[in-house]
């Protein structure tokens, strides 16, 4: 049961970065828009991610939950020691949902509406920065387990471990990567020049990818992070990031054709070979603090808990999987609006 | 004021502010169903446009209450880490089972936001009320993991360690059904009371009649019935803590002295230096009825227990007075519904509509109440005779920063939500047809 458990962990991980990501970029995507852009982007953002907009979220949820269940040793030092960030995130995702619902459900469309675009744009680059940046804090070895507070600071303990350039640098590669999945994702789903200006978008933000994971990788190479270290020396992570860089041909490629399904593909393919790589290094060692790796193998739930819990989520995923399918395809059909096209609104 | 206080009322905050969000995202899609269900049957313009205004509503009231649930779910960890590490693999069980459920409403609420013309007719509808009913559900499963807490079962302490752990059994405690059932009608009666008197206050200022009495007899159907029905489920609950958490029984009832026949206090300030209830109206061996079924059964007094396991007496009556006062008035303006369906005249009558209007927020208040009763109630305990909240909370220190972060942006949300309604109704009256 524990592989089961240890699956949908990953699974919910993947799904949470890939489609909670393209949710985040969106709103990057639009907040480096043109003023025209910007309102063309909304509405095909809201057309697009609109129906799947609140699953994409439930896996963070889903996430959260299976690991302070299942692997509760784990779930407590992230949750003490990213304290401040992941109430940052909080913070991000609140304004973020509200401001997505407010300025597409609000009965009056005046002046407001030019702020709750604000949040949602700002919103969408600072969470993600946020999240990565916890991610940053968790492998980065700075994190310092103590009961005794007598002789550090608040700062050393509570602000130093997530906030350097490793994990604002972590932070950034997370949100260019919500950036690329959103634009990536967008170009199929729309036509004529805003389906070019998506490429472009695309084809810039993959740019902007390549560049920031290339100086996470090399300051952490720099300054000896053993996880980077252990990194570039692990064959198959290095051959997996081989490939997911050998897929940015074709990849390329089809962002220039504008390929619906292609640039979905390589994409998707891409983020899995990323997170693979990561997880393949440390795994089951995934949280680095300043003395010890805290075993994802170790500490977990007892059988009866992970028995119980692998049951549930085989059950839900085999409810939620379909249905969550089933939504996808039927608004797949959805044709976004046109520059000189008109589009009826939605109620 | 300490860190743990921060963090008592930090929680306390954010869960006032979530439940509130919660229950009307859990309720209204029942009123939005059955109106679109007149609409499919009637064709009735009104209806429509009624199903589209509370479409509406659900949307905005869904999503604030989920993102101020994903706060919740990490904020159980970052407030209280001693009490996830230990309770989490106890129940997690309801809480997997809640996100599989929240999940499923979540592609409903997908399916039927956007479905409108797109969908089958049929299977657009059935999508609105699988939107409500694993929303009650959700709701269900999150009280079953907080009945745990006043319950807790399924697991054995051995050196601190909690093991021997049956998740199923603790998701089934002692307390879940009587908590969930309670909880589930507060949140029916609350909602409902709620939309029809905002609907009541837009009759009474004559806009739109014709729409917004539709409305109001909609939901005032389903608060009514609730309302009607909470009573049994508070007996219930009543003889429940009475036998699981007397300490709790005793506060609610400011009861400070052991007694046989032991009489109900309505009212009363409570001296609790001095241990004395002042002001109050009893009557004779009701408690004692009410809490054990028997009119001389012994009712165990506050001062019979050790003074560090008592919770704050007078936060713990005046919430459980208010949430029974409110919940008799509430009852009572049932039956007065429930009459005018008969005397037809009062309907006429603006008396009638004040009523249902002064209701409005009160439902509201009662769900806040009750949730004080069970959760101060159970104080100093997180786990009930198992860890102290004091054990619980996080060795960050700081927090009053992150409440007092808390409380403005719930503050600010508050006031938007509140606008955002203000100016749905406006468009709602000043729409043509």
């Amino acid at each position: 049961m524990l592989y089961v458990v240890l699956f949908f962990t990953f699974f919910s991980l993947f799904l949470y970065v890939l489609l909670g990501g393209a949710d985040f970029g969106a709103g990057i995507v639009e907040l480096f828009s043109s003023r025209e852009n910007k309102e063309l982007n909304k509405l095909t953002v809201y057309k697009v991610m609109g129906p799947v907009w609140e699953a994409n979220h439930i896996w963070l949820i889903i996430l959260i939950v299976i690991l302070w269940i299942a692997f509760p040793a784990y779930f407590n030092i992230f949750i003490i020691y990213l304290h401040i960030p992941l109430t940052l995130v909080l913070l991000g995702i609140t304004m973020r949902g509200v401001a997505f619902i407010f300025r597409h459900y609000d009965a009056v469309i005046d002046g407001t509406q030019v702020w709750y675009n604000r949040m949602f744009r700002i919103s969408s680059l600072i969470t993600p920065i946020f999240l990565g940046m916890s991610f940053g804090a968790l492998v980065s070895g700075k994190i310092v387990v103590t009961d005794d507070y007598s002789n550090t600071t608040f700062a050393e303990i509570f602000m130093y471990p997530w906030f350097n350039t490793f994990t604002v640098l972590t932070g950034l590669f997370y949100a260019a990567l919500c950036a690329f999945l959103a634009s990536t994702l967008l170009i199929g789903e729309t036509e004529g020049d805003i389906r070019k200006m998506y490429s472009r978008k695309s084809a810039i933000f993959t740019v902007v990818l390549v560049l920031v994971g290339g100086a996470v990788l090399f300051y952490g190479y720099w300054y000896d992070l053993v996880f980077i270290k252990e990194f570039l020396q692990n064959k198959i992570s290095l051959i997996a990031i081989a490939l997911s860089a050998l897929f940015l041909i074709p990849l390329w490629f089809a962002i220039g054709k504008q390929n619906r399904i292609q640039t979905r593909i390589y994409a998707g393919l891409q983020i899995l070979l990323v997170i693979f790589a990561a997880v393949h290094t440390h795994f089951p060692r995934l949280i680095i603090t300043s003395t010890s790796e805290v075993n994802m193998l170790e500490n977990t739930a007892p059988e009866s808990v992970m028995y119980v819990l692998g049951i549930s989520l085989i059950i839900g995923g085999g409810i939620i999987l379909p249905g969550l399918f089933h939504l996808m395809k039927s608004f797949n059909m959805i044709r976004i609006p046109t520059r000189s096209g008109k589009h009826t609104a939605e109620d | 004021m300490e860190n743990l206080d921060y963090a008592r009322l930090q929680m306390a905050f954010t869960l006032g502010f979530h439940i509130i969000f919660a229950c009307i995202g859990m309720v209204m899609p029942f009123f939005m169903v059955v109106s679109h269900k007149k609409w499919l049957n009637t064709r009735k313009p009104i209806y429509l446009k009624l199903t589209k205004a509370w479409q509406r509503g659900v949307a905005i009231f869904f999503v604030t209450g989920a993102v101020s649930g994903t706060a919740l779910s990490f904020e159980l960890g970052m407030l209280w880490p001693e009490f996830m590490k230990h309770a989490g693999p106890v129940i997690g069980m309801p809480f997997s089972l809640e996100g599989a459920a929240f999940f499923v409403e979540a592609i409903a609420l997908g399916f039927y936001l956007y479905g409108w013309k797109k969908l089958p007719e049929t299977f657009h509808w059935i999508t609105g009320i699988i939107v409500g009913i694993s929303g009650v559900i959700s709701g269900i499963l999150v009280v079953s993991a907080n009945a745990w807490m006043n319950s807790p079962t399924g697991f054995d302490v051995v050196n601190g360690a909690y093991v021997n752990i049956d998740p199923v059994k603790a998701f089934l405690n002692d307390a879940w059904f009587t908590q969930a059932l309670h909880m589930t009608l507060a949140a029916f009666a609350a909602t409902g009371f709620a939309v029809a008197g905002l609907h009541a206050i837009q009759i009474l200022r004559n806009k739109r009649p014709d729409l917004h009495k539709a409305a109001f007899k909609i939901a005032i159907v389903f608060g009514a019935v609730a309302a009607l029905l909470q009573p049994i489920s508070g007996d219930i609950s009543a003889k429940d803590v009475a036998q699981r958490q007397p300490v709790k029984l005793a506060a609610m009832e400011a009861h400070y002295e052991t007694q046989k026949g032991a009489p109900l206090y309505i009212g009363g300030i409570v001296d609790a230096e001095n241990k004395t209830v002042s002001n109050k109206l009893e009557i004779p061996k009701a408690l004692s009825f009410l809490a054990f079924g028997d009119f001389d059964a012994e009712v165990k007094g506050l001062n019979d227990f050790p003074e560090e396991d008592l919770p704050p007496v007078p936060v713990v009556h005046y919430a459980f007075q208010t949430m029974v006062g409110i919940g008799s008035l509430l009852m009572l303006a049932a039956l007065i519904y429930f009459i005018s369906l008969k005397k037809k005249s009062w309907l006429n009558n603006k008396k009638y509509w004040w009523l249902f209007s002064i209701l409005t927020p009160l439902g509201f208040v009662a769900v806040e109440a009750g949730w004080v009763v069970t959760e101060v109630g159970r104080q100093p305990w997180i786990v009930y005779n198992i860890m102290r909240t004091s054990d619980a909370v996080t060795p960050m220190p700081g927090l009053k920063f992150s409440f007092y972060l808390y409380v403005t942006v719930y503050a600010i949300l508050a006031a938007m939500v509140t606008w955002l309604m203000h100016r749905q109704i406006k468009v709602l009256n000043n729409s043509i047809g």
